[in-house]
């Protein structure tokens, strides 16, 4: 049996109305392995991250399926065991490095709290640890952005720290929630060859959420397409690109600007596809509505 | 760039002091009562009436008057209480410390109960708990600090009598003070009678002038609290394993405080206010209950040094918010 780090099945994610966000969602990833998670706003990308992480809004409900992460049962752990576990075994590179580190305190002690906290360490090797993750991700000076607070770094500066506190604490699973949205076009380059290089020296797999099949590209080896909650498309990448089977996914490639050739043209997703696809949901609803209820 | 505001502030004080020093002169005044007809028995002669009123120089003009009570107010003279004989200066510095440890008292128990509140209904958030704060808090707001004071008393004064209701202190206690801050000074050369003693007087007032202000924190700083726990950096300190009250504590506290600390400044010159009233209910010897006299005796130099006093205490707390505002905000600091 291979050691897969996350394994998602039959995930279903639901409001109080019984409103699913995710409809029987599975998916798995090998260690060292990137999944790109696609789709349009709404379509619950970032909610499997969530979900793993164990950071869904209030309200919303795992009502469905299970999560194992590292071959462990996350719905079998008491609050607190599956706290610990997430923290030991993964981490967040969030979407808008603006809001993500704490205003209030400095950047040192917001990397090496987390790290002494995870792996008990003392306060000097957690900084050394810090240091050294700092320095890779191309921070000059890392001492002294150590002790500064985070309106005194550019927000590419601040999506690299980041970076570095996510793979600090060395996790096998890291979610990276649409990491390069927030930045602008130079940076957001620079950010996804670090997360890359990052993630193939240590082995890490990640959970890339993406509405952007340019991105997908370059970054990932596999592909989930969503709509509305509901896989469409699970393939390899290059599958994908040489001949997605889906016609969503498709639609989905031929909506993306190319930034390598401009001229290519590009066309929106049509909205007979669109039309279909959300009668099939609608229908899907009504009879899961009769089962369930 | 502090010392600038510092100086602005300061000069801007100078300003408004003298404004209050216009409006208290001539309102005391105008107002109805004769401090002189008070001193005199009935049936005095017209003659003593008009010795006494050129004596305190009622007879000038109330032009002359303001400024000859104003070159004195600007060296330092605040002129002489009418009533109690001595200069306002000394009796009203005498009364300070009274008013000064009170209400910081008050002060200290609203922002550990309304913090303590703020912080469970944050991290019970969503559930009855926070429903049941909630209408406590507001239950609290809605009964002024008077009538806190007129509960306790009937209470802890009647009902189960373990408090002492009036005075500042127990007066068989001997001690020499050497200031008029009874409980610092207690504190400080080990006497733990003084201490205890006055602590027993205090805590009915202050609690009556903290309970409102603490409901008011409670309510604005749980607030906050929901506001910052759903900021990126808070899901992120849970994502990395930190429990719901670690992360109120740690990440969310600070941030939260700022904008509460602005609304406090201004309901703690409120409470400054609510003094007058709860002292004289606990007929606690402080600036408030003196107030009160003054007024009752028509005693205008102590009332104009007192109402100035207080105006300069409420300067002074909203120069001390806006600074520590700039101190606990690093994006302010260096600006």
């Amino acid at each position: 049996m291979t050691r897969t780090v996350l394994d998602i099945m039959n995930l279903t994610v639901n409001l109080p109305n019984r409103t699913r966000i995710l409809r029987d969602v599975s998916l798995s990833l090998e260690p060292g392995e990137v999944r790109a998670l696609v789709g349009e706003s709404g379509a619950g990308k970032s909610m499997i991250g969530k979900a793993v992480l164990g950071i869904l809004p209030p309200k919303v409900r795992i009502s469905e399926g299970e999560i194992l992460l590292d071959n462990e049962h996350l719905g079998a752990m008491t609050p607190v065991t599956r706290r610990n576990t997430v923290a030991r075994m993964s981490a967040l590179i969030p979407q808008d490095p603006l809001t993500a580190l704490n205003p209030l305190r400095k950047i040192g002690p917001q990397i090496v709290d987390p790290l002494r906290r995870i792996h008990g360490w003392s306060a000097d090797k957690a900084r050394a640890r810090a240091l050294e993750l700092l320095d890779r991700v191309h921070i000059r000076a890392p001492e002294r952005v150590m002790a500064s607070y985070p309106h005194e770094l550019s927000g590419g500066m601040r999506q690299r720290i980041l970076i570095a506190a996510a793979f600090a604490p060395s996790p096998r699973l890291i979610v990276a929630d649409e990491p390069t949205t927030a930045l602008d076009v130079t940076v957001q380059k620079e950010i996804l060859k670090l997360i890359r290089e990052l993630q193939r020296e240590t082995g890490t797999a990640v959970l890339f959420v993406t509405h952007d099949m340019g991105v997908v590209a370059k970054i990932s080896q596999k592909v989930t397409v969503l709509f509305a909650g509901k896989v469409m498309e699970d393939a390899p990448t290059e599958q994908v690109f040489s001949g997605a089977a889906h016609p969503y996914t498709r639609a989905l490639i031929n909506a993306t600007p190319s930034s390598a050739d401009p001229s290519r043209s590009f066309t929106p997703v049509p909205a007979q596809l669109v039309a279909d696809l959300h009668r099939e949901i609608a229908q899907d609803d009504h009879l899961y509505m009769t089962v369930t209820s | 760039m502090l010392l600038k505001t510092l100086i602005t502030r300061l000069l801007t004080m100078i300003v408004t002091l003298f404004g209050v020093a216009v409006v208290v002169f001539t309102l005391v005044r105008v107002a109805p009562g004769n401090p002189i007809a008070m001193m005199l028995p009935p049936g005095a002669s017209e003659e003593d009436i008009a010795r006494l009123t050129a004596l305190y120089g009622f007879d000038k003009s109330l032009v002359q008057q303001f400024f000859i009570w104003l070159g004195g107010v600007v060296q330092g003279d605040f002129g002489t209480s009418i009533t109690l004989r001595q200069p306002v200066d000394q009796l009203v510095l005498s009364r300070l410390p009274a008013t000064l440890e009170l209400a910081a008292m008050a002060l200290v128990i609203a922002l550990l109960l309304g913090g303590t509140v703020a912080v469970l209904g944050a991290r019970n958030r969503g559930t009855g708990t926070e429903v049941g704060l909630d209408l406590t808090s507001g239950a609290v707001l809605s009964i002024p600090d008077f009538l806190w004071g007129l509960i306790f008393v009937l209470i802890f004064g009647v009902l189960w009598p373990v408090l002492a209701i009036s005075g500042r202190i127990d007066p068989r206690i001997e001690f020499d003070f050497a200031t008029n801050f009874y409980l610092i000074e207690g504190l400080l050369r080990g006497r733990f009678d003084v201490v205890g003693s006055t602590l027993s007087h205090m805590v009915m007032p202050a609690m009556s002038l903290a309970l409102p202000l603490a409901a008011m924190i409670a309510q604005l700083l749980k607030q906050n609290l929901k506001g910052e726990l759903v900021q990126d950096y808070a899901t992120i300190a849970r994502v990395r394993g930190f429990s719901e009250t670690t992360v109120i504590l740690r990440e969310a506290l600070r941030n939260a405080a700022l904008p509460t600390i602005a609304l406090v400044g201004v309901q703690f010159t409120f409470l400054i206010g609510g003094t007058v009233i709860v002292e004289r209910l606990f007929a606690y010897e402080g600036l408030g209950n003196m107030a009160i006299d003054a007024v009752i005796n028509r005693d205008l130099p102590l009332i104009q040094g007192i109402v100035l006093l207080f105006a300069a205490i409420f300067i002074m707390i909203n120069l001390i918010v806006d600074l520590s505002y700039t101190l606990l905000n690093p994006r302010l600091r260096h600006g």
